[in-house]
């Protein structure tokens, strides 16, 4: 069976204006705004303050009515009630309940789903494991901190295990640990298929997850496209090595005037991203057992929200199957990230520099190989990139440290 | 279905949590426990039981009808805190969402219009046992016969009065005394001799005696059933104790049923009520009972009052037709269908302002509804007052006001005709057949009608902000 190609989302020159008392046009918080979002996307939505990311979100919901234009959510009005049994919302701000306890909220949207007893209460428990707060679930949400708040809102978001999730701004007001969990979700959410709409102004978080991006200012788009084709930077190239010594770097400074005729703009040793740093502290001080009245570092992603529906199971198989042989594949040249192919002889530089004669035209790099301390999620939606850093690794033939160099290339 | 009922038992949840109905539900409590404590009435025990039930009803529905508009704080609130985000992007339709927080305050009025009833049962046996009598024995027997009853009314029926008033005109006319008067109206002149016959037919000179006929009498016609003859009369000159001595006779030999005879030495100016035994009424579900204006009590004075009874006071007959119990539960029925009719009004208010307007807006309605035939009246009189300078201004303001207001009244019911209270506490019927009104008018059509136009507001109105 083939995918379904019919978006998502798709809105035709949606325009909405904010009139005041006397019904006189106020703001236009969005204009003329074409949008698709396909099946299976992660999409993100860019934008300053006051730019009309949630403006859109709120008439993709139904939440607000477009003054112009068409709007359609798996093809039907927003307002379908239909329609809603597919989406998860996380809104800007946890808007929850402060007199129920964690349990009776997720309960709560679970009835509003029609989900029976049965389901409610596992997902609930699974849920509350997922973002670390089953052992707060007795307490009221107004005793909640924000971020405790916040997870709560992703779990009711995920609660119905939704085809179609609408986060805003899901990581204000988280904690490192709790916005790299976030993302986490989301990855693996977008790798069983979900189309995923993040809005954010937190643009690492962006980057690091989504395919495809629209840039919205003063409500109308600005740009928009595969994340990879924007950020692609086509004026120069980065190579990474372990720790060179000054002379090998003199080396190949003179090598690259010699062959290019031109300059290493900069030379320096990659840094650690602070998120992982900061991680990496939190883990510490878990394994040690330090005592937190806070969300805890929370669980995996429940099943129910990674298994395949019996209904779509040939379509998703089919998906799945596709990226897989995709992922074995050879990577041919063209497709190398332009930073490391757009510079034309900088393959030749690397053999000159490695004193290799014929470097293999094909590699196969296997995603079995990723080491176990990295998680799987976190390095699917690379798998590409993975792929050119092993074919690089190869190149350099330093492939025993893999796992640094995957983590220099994220930073 | 499943989720009107999820916001429902989230909107029962969040009026216990948040401790609204709580405090209504101790304001009630507190009323109800503690009236009895304060409450003297006469002094008798069927005051005291009275005014309990006067008071403890009222309070509590005025208590109930409080909780109602604040609880509908509830979606006000959920449009201002923005948690109907997170619903209205749920699969639930608004106006399941609107029937859901109605049947939410609906199921907790309910309930505590439940305890309340309970309550007010278990403390109307508790003053019962404990209040000082002050003859135990006619303290029982008129708190079990005219209180704690259901008792059907059936007024007396009167003669026609148009027939001598006819009689007289025709007379009137052959001797010509209206040749002369200006502007004559018969039908007026023939209203005002029927009234005339009628005035002379209420007074009952001394040593006069008066017949009143009592027609669909539908009670158990048995000497162990009783039915009461209830009547207040005015004297016209009092006696130096204020006791009125009289007779009443009742049953109709011509009918074939026994004849009491009843001697009364009661209060001038108050209701009194007769005993007769049910085999009085005859096979045509007739009574017929004599007053006779005369002191039957041997060696007391002989009476020379005037005794009338005035139109107002109509002469009454009651019978048994059920118990109190079925006829408070009829009574907290009709309570409900007031209820349930001002959470839908107090709905639609919050789907359309904020919650101080909205809340402001029901309880003017509230009192609109509670008072319609006062209002009603005072504009009646306000309109028919030429009095003043700026009277034609004045009229036109009144008379469009109460255009307005009865325009207002097509949808506004007046709770006035659904209050039993009274009618409870004088051991009345509360009939099937009203409360089937109350349901029919209040619980549906017209709560139906305000839920409509809640649900069709809701619908229309855009529940997110403007956050630009």
């Amino acid at each position: 069976m083939a995918k379904s190609t019919t978006p998502v989302v798709q809105t035709v020159g949606l325009c909405k204006t904010f009139k005041d008392f006397w019904r006189r046009p106020r703001v236009e918080a969005v204009k003329d705004l074409d949008l698709q979002i396909q099946p299976g996307e992660v999409f993100g939505l860019l934008g300053p303050n006051g730019s009309g990311k949630t403006t859109t979100i709120k008439m993709l919901l139904g939440l607000l009515y477009p003054t112009k234009g068409r709007i359609s959510v798996f093809g039907k009005p927003p307002t379908d009630v239909a329609v809603k049994s597919r989406i998860g919302f996380l809104p800007e701000e946890s808007y929850l309940y402060r007199f129920l306890v964690a349990h009776e909220t997720l309960d709560y949207y679970g009835r509003l789903f029609r989900l029976p007893s049965r389901v409610r209460h596992e997902r609930s428990d699974r849920l509350l494991d997922m973002v670390g707060l089953r052992h707060e679930a007795k307490r009221r949400i107004g005793e909640y901190s924000k971020g405790m708040a916040r997870r709560i809102g992703l779990a009711q978001a995920l609660i119905n295990d939704p085809e179609f999730l609408i986060l805003d701004e899901p990581t204000s007001g988280l904690d490192p640990i709790g916005a790299r969990q976030i993302k986490d979700v989301i990855r693996e959410l977008g790798k069983k298929g979900k189309t995923i709409l993040l809005s954010s102004h937190i643009l690492a978080d962006v980057e690091d997850v989504c395919d495809r991006v629209t840039i919205l200012y003063g409500g109308q788009q600005r740009a928009a496209g595969d994340i990879s084709e924007l950020l692609r930077k086509t004026d120069a190239t980065q190579i990474t090595a372990p720790a060179l010594s000054a002379d090998t770097i003199a080396q190949v400074r003179g090598l690259i005037q010699r062959l290019e005729r031109k300059d290493i703009v900069e030379v320096s040793n990659p840094r650690v991203r602070l998120e992982d740093f900061f991680l990496r502290i939190v883990k510490e001080a878990q394994a040690a057992n330090i005592r937190t009245f806070g969300a805890l570092g929370g669980g995996a992603v429940p099943e129910f929200l990674t298994q395949v529906e019996e209904s779509t199971t040939a379509e998703v198989v089919e998906s799945l199957v596709a990226s897989a042989s995709r992922r074995v594949e050879p990577i041919p040249e063209q497709a190398l990230p332009a930073s490391r192919r757009e510079s034309g002889p900088s393959k030749e530089v690397i053999e000159q520099l490695l004193g290799i004669p014929d470097a293999p035209e094909e590699v196969a790099p296997a995603m079995d190989n990723v080491p176990e301390q990295i998680p799987e999620e976190s390095q699917a939606p690379r798998a590409s990139v993975d792929a050119d850093v092993e074919v690089i690794d190869e190149l350099l033939g330093h492939a025993d440290r893999k796992s640094e160099h995957r983590k220099e290339d994220q930073s | 279905m499943s989720n009107i009922w999820a916001v429902a038992r989230h909107m029962i949840a969040e009026g216990i949590r948040m401790k609204i109905a709580l405090v209504f539900l101790v304001l009630v409590g507190l009323v109800v426990l503690g009236l009895p404590f304060s409450i003297e009435g006469d002094s008798s025990l069927t005051g005291a039981i009275q005014s309990f039930l006067q008071y403890a009803l009222s309070a509590t529905a005025v208590l109930l009808g409080m909780l109602t508009i604040f609880m509908s704080r509830s979606l006000a609130d959920e449009l201002v805190n923005r948690q109907i985000y997170l619903v209205m992007t749920k699969p639930i339709a608004r106006w399941k969402y609107v029937v859901g927080k109605w049947l939410g305050i609906t199921t907790l009025n309910f309930t505590f219009l439940l305890c309340a009833g309970v309550t007010i049962y278990g403390m109307v046996h508790y003053v019962r046992w404990t209040h000082p009598p002050i003859d135990e024995v006619f303290d029982e027997a008129e708190l079990e016969n005219e209180v704690l009853v259901a008792r059907h009314a059936v007024k007396c029926e009167l003669p026609d009065f148009s027939r001598y008033a006819d009689r007289e005109f025709q007379q009137n006319v052959e001797q010509g005394l209206y040749d002369n008067v200006p502007e004559f109206n018969p039908a007026n002149e023939r209203a005002r001799l029927s009234q005339k016959y009628e005035a002379k037919w209420r007074v009952v000179g001394p040593e006069e005696a008066r017949v009143f006929e009592f027609e669909n009498v539908l009670c158990e016609r048995t000497r162990a059933n009783q039915v009461q003859i209830r009547y207040k009369t005015d004297v016209t000159s009092y006696a130096s104790d204020e006791i009125f001595r009289a007779l009443w006779r009742v049953g109709n030999p011509g009918k074939g049923t026994p004849v009491y005879t009843i001697p009364v030495r009661q209060v001038v100016g108050r209701f009194h009520t007769v005993r007769v035994p049910g085999d009085a009424v005859a096979g045509d579900h007739t009574l017929t009972a004599y007053f006779l204006n005369s002191n039957p009590f041997q060696g007391e004075y002989k009476q020379r009052s005037v005794i009338e009874f005035r139109k107002s006071n109509e002469v009454e007959l009651l019978f048994l037709v059920g118990s109190f119990e079925w006829n408070l539960v009829r009574l907290m029925t009709l309570m409900m269908c007031k209820l349930m009719f001002l959470a839908a009004v107090a709905l639609l208010m919050t789907t359309v302002f904020s919650f101080p307007v909205a809340c402001l807006a029901s309880f003017t309605i509230y009192v609109l509804a509670g008072a319609r035939s006062f209002i009603l009246e005072a504009l009646d009189f306000s309109s028919n007052d030429y009095g003043s300078m700026f009277s034609s201004v004045k009229e036109f303001v009144v008379q469009s006001f109460a255009h307005v207001y009865e325009l207002a009244h097509w949808i506004i019911p007046n709770f006035g005709r659904y209050d039993a209270v009274e009618t409870l506490v004088n051991g009345r019927n509360v009939s099937l057949v009203w409360v089937l009104q109350g349901i029919a008018e209040l619980a549906m059509l017209k709560t139906l009608i305000v839920l409509g136009f809640a649900i069709l507001l809701f619908h229309r109105r855009e529940v997110a902000e403007v956050s630009v």
